[in-house]
């Protein structure tokens, strides 16, 4: 038999402390991933914030655990490197240059501080902030109809005034309850792709606000000279409801800036003869009589923006 | 009789020789004469005589003559359809409302023929346009000429074309109208006048009451550069002629040169060819009424619906300025009408306007001056003036219900039918 003891691989606790904390932070790291990329998902946001909750806690026993290693670093050079780094990235991310907002702009949601969608039996309540000085609140409130057993479909999007899609705020789980939208999110895709081939599109590959890709230039241009109105797009559908989804719109103009406006219902989305290019074509047509409770499913949809100075 | 009306004539001329071509700058309605002593060649006598074979003038006179009145329409130009044919807005907007048709009759039988005869495509009013544009109808301008003046020559209308009134005179019956053309005098004597002179020339002569802004929208000239033009297919290059005035022949000739300019410098700076080219500035805006009721832009835009409406009207708020135009869409499920009182010149007798001096503020006019707008402005005008004609009376004292059986029976829409 062997006299060797077996290695210290420290208390039961610290075992349990650590393993925690690596796992947490695995299941962090990869809720942290989606929730960045993916269009805003409640699920994900919620998974990654609590999980961020629990990781918060064990390694705060992590530091206890390691107290002593720490406070011999506290004496040492790597101490005011460290404080000058963490001072560093915490003013970057806090005032958020260019480069930072570029980087924050390639999140599917544009993340979770500038939007943010909840949904009760009450209403939809929808923030989008994509600056500390232009806060969007879409408030809606529901009407006699609607349900959330299961939950109406709603898809919120911008378009410019060439009628292209220019950002999604917020996408439907299901995208064939909310056919206008898909539509609508297809051919932006589209362009996009032909665009970036070099392909001329009309209203869209041109050097102008109105036919940019980047919802910056309609929200917050740059030079109030160059605001070019857009519309703020909601497309509802309760499934099962045996009725076509209905889209409800306003036009923002931040040359004639106005703090409150409703939405309007449009009409509802009807696929037409596809184009002669073969291209799939919907337009939206005046709601008839068919419609009932569909034009129930929204009591009203008020747009608030606050525009700071 | 003829010499007798001679004589008349002579000594009219002599007791106001002293008035020469001068505006009567009061409201009072005065006798004016033919200009330099000279005597009518033509003498007609009808029951109306529409001035003016614009977008409202020639729904008009159809309207009347359909209804069995003898119509004279006395035109400047040398065609019908005013600015959708000689300024070349060809896509005459908007006859339908929130999914559904609001202005119809002769206008819009006119349009839809010239549409079918020309292989073209009417809108799907049951679409949503994504702007507000996209419901006009893509018209060929020729063709929409040709066929207004056949339906005039079927509704037994004369037209009298290049011809203008120089004086108005207030007679026992009615009214005898001078006018003038190249190598053509011509006394007229009629019953009602219907004026749609867009700036309501008429009633300047007669001293009425108008309404006019220090500044004017532009106008606007159309053409086509570079690229074949295609009637009724597409809209055509425009360009803002400023201060555009359609008051009288100087003002005209001052837009259309200045306009033409314009079009040359563009020919030299894009070295395109000049493939089409219009006669004549479209213009948006010179004089008003002041009628026996005013509508305003919140009556446009709340959509008010007057007690003696006789037509909708459906135009966003569009004022041109010299910066562009940015129109302001009405609201869901609003759609303005207009009084009949707001196409009767204040205190008058006898005298009916259609069209874009309709009685209105300034705003409200940017909405309610297009094509649909004036031809069911147009109809009803020749709906009352016929039947003013018919009973001894003016527009204004004939009963509503017989403007609307007669707009009806002529296939016109009136407020609270849709």
């Amino acid at each position: 038999m062997s006299n060797r003891s077996k290695p210290q691989l420290g208390t039961l606790r610290r075992r349990i402390v650590s393993l925690l904390t690596a796992l947490t932070f695995l299941v962090l790291s990869v809720t942290g991933i989606l929730a960045f990329v993916l269009p805003f998902d409640i699920d994900m946001i919620g998974l990654h914030a609590l999980m961020g909750f629990v990781f918060v806690g064990l390694i705060g026993l992590h530091v206890f655990n390691n107290s002593r290693p720490l406070k011999s670093y506290l004496h040492s050079k790597a101490l005011w490197v460290t404080l000058a780094v963490t001072a560093f990235l915490t003013a970057l991310f806090w005032w958020q240059p260019a480069p930072v907002r570029t980087v924050l702009s390639w999140s599917g949601n544009l993340g979770p501080t500038m939007e943010r969608f909840e949904m009760d039996e009450d209403g939809m309540l929808f923030d989008y902030a994509p600056s500390p000085d232009y806060r969007m609140r879409l408030n809606v409130i529901t009407g006699a109809s609607y349900d959330t057993s299961p939950p109406p479909q709603v898809a919120i999007w911008l378009e410019n005034q060439g009628g292209y899609h220019i950002k999604t705020l917020l996408a439907p789980v299901s995208s064939v309850e909310t056919p206008y939208y898909a539509f609508k999110h297809a051919g932006w895709e589209k362009a996009k792709r032909e665009a970036e081939k070099g392909v001329e599109i009309d209203a869209v590959s041109q050097p102008t606000p109105n036919g940019s890709f980047d919802p910056a230039d309609y929200i917050l241009p740059g030079d109030s000279k160059d605001s070019t109105p857009y519309a703020l797009f909601l497309e509802i559908n309760q499934p099962g409801d045996k009725q076509a989804s209905l889209v409800y719109s306003l036009e923002i103009d931040n040359s004639l800036p106005r703090s409150f406006q409703l939405l309007d219902l449009r009409g509802f989305p009807k696929r037409e003869e596809d184009g002669a290019d073969g291209k799939e074509k919907w337009g939206l047509y005046y709601v008839d009589e068919s419609f009932t409770t569909a034009l129930e499913l929204i009591d009203s949809a008020l747009l608030t923006i606050d525009r700071g100075k | 009789m003829k010499s007798s009306r001679r004589n008349f004539l002579q000594h009219s001329l002599l007791g106001t020789a002293g008035l020469g071509l001068g505006i009567a700058s009061t409201s009072e309605v005065r006798a004016q004469s033919l200009p330099g002593g000279l005597e009518p060649e033509v003498t007609d006598n009808v029951d109306v005589l529409v001035v003016g074979g614009g977008t409202a003038g020639h729904v008009a006179a159809i309207q009347a003559g359909r209804a069995g009145a003898s119509v004279l329409l006395v035109e400047r130009g040398s065609q019908l359809g005013g600015v959708m044919t000689t300024g070349g807005v060809a896509y005459p907007g908007l006859f339908d409302a929130w999914g559904k048709q609001v202005i119809a009759g002769i206008g819009w039988e006119i349009v839809k023929e010239s549409v079918e005869l020309d292989g073209g495509t009417l809108p799907d009013f049951a679409k949503v346009p994504q702007r507000h544009y996209m419901n006009q109808v893509f018209t060929n301008q020729f063709l929409y000429a040709i066929l207004a003046e056949e339906k005039c020559a079927k509704a037994g209308v004369e037209i009298a074309y290049h011809e203008f009134p120089q004086a108005v005179t207030k007679t026992d019956t009615g009214w005898q109208v001078d006018c003038i053309g190249f190598g053509t005098k011509r006394r007229v004597n009629c019953k009602q006048i219907i004026d749609c002179t867009g700036g309501a020339e008429v009633c300047g002569l007669l001293g009425l009451a108008r309404l006019r802004e220090d500044e004017r929208q532009p106008g606007s000239y159309l053409y086509m550069l570079g690229e074949a033009h295609e009637p009724g297919r597409n809209q055509i290059h425009r360009l803002y002629v400023h201060g555009a005035d359609s008051t009288n022949s100087r003002t005209v000739t001052h837009a259309n040169l200045t306009g033409r300019k314009s079009i040359l410098a563009e020919v030299r700076n894009k070295g395109k060819r000049l493939m089409h080219l219009q006669p004549e500035t479209g213009f948006r805006e010179t004089y008003r009424i002041e009628g026996e009721a005013l509508i305003t832009v919140n009556d446009y835009r709340s959509g008010k619906k007057f007690e003696d409406a006789i037509c909708y009207a459906f135009y966003p708020v569009d004022l041109h300025t010299k910066n562009g135009v940015k129109p302001e869409p009405l609201k869901p499920g609003v759609i303005p009408t207009v009084p009949l009182r707001s196409l009767i010149p204040k205190g008058s007798r006898n005298i009916i306007v259609a069209g874009r001096c309709v009685s209105s503020d300034r705003l409200a006019n940017s909405g309610l001056r297009v094509q649909a707008s004036c031809m069911g402005m147009g109809q009803a005008a020749g709906a009352a003036a016929f039947l003013a004609a018919r009973a001894g009376t003016t527009p204004l004292e004939v009963p509503l219900k017989e403007i609307y059986d007669l707009l009806r029976e002529h296939g016109a829409i009136i407020p609270g039918d849709v």
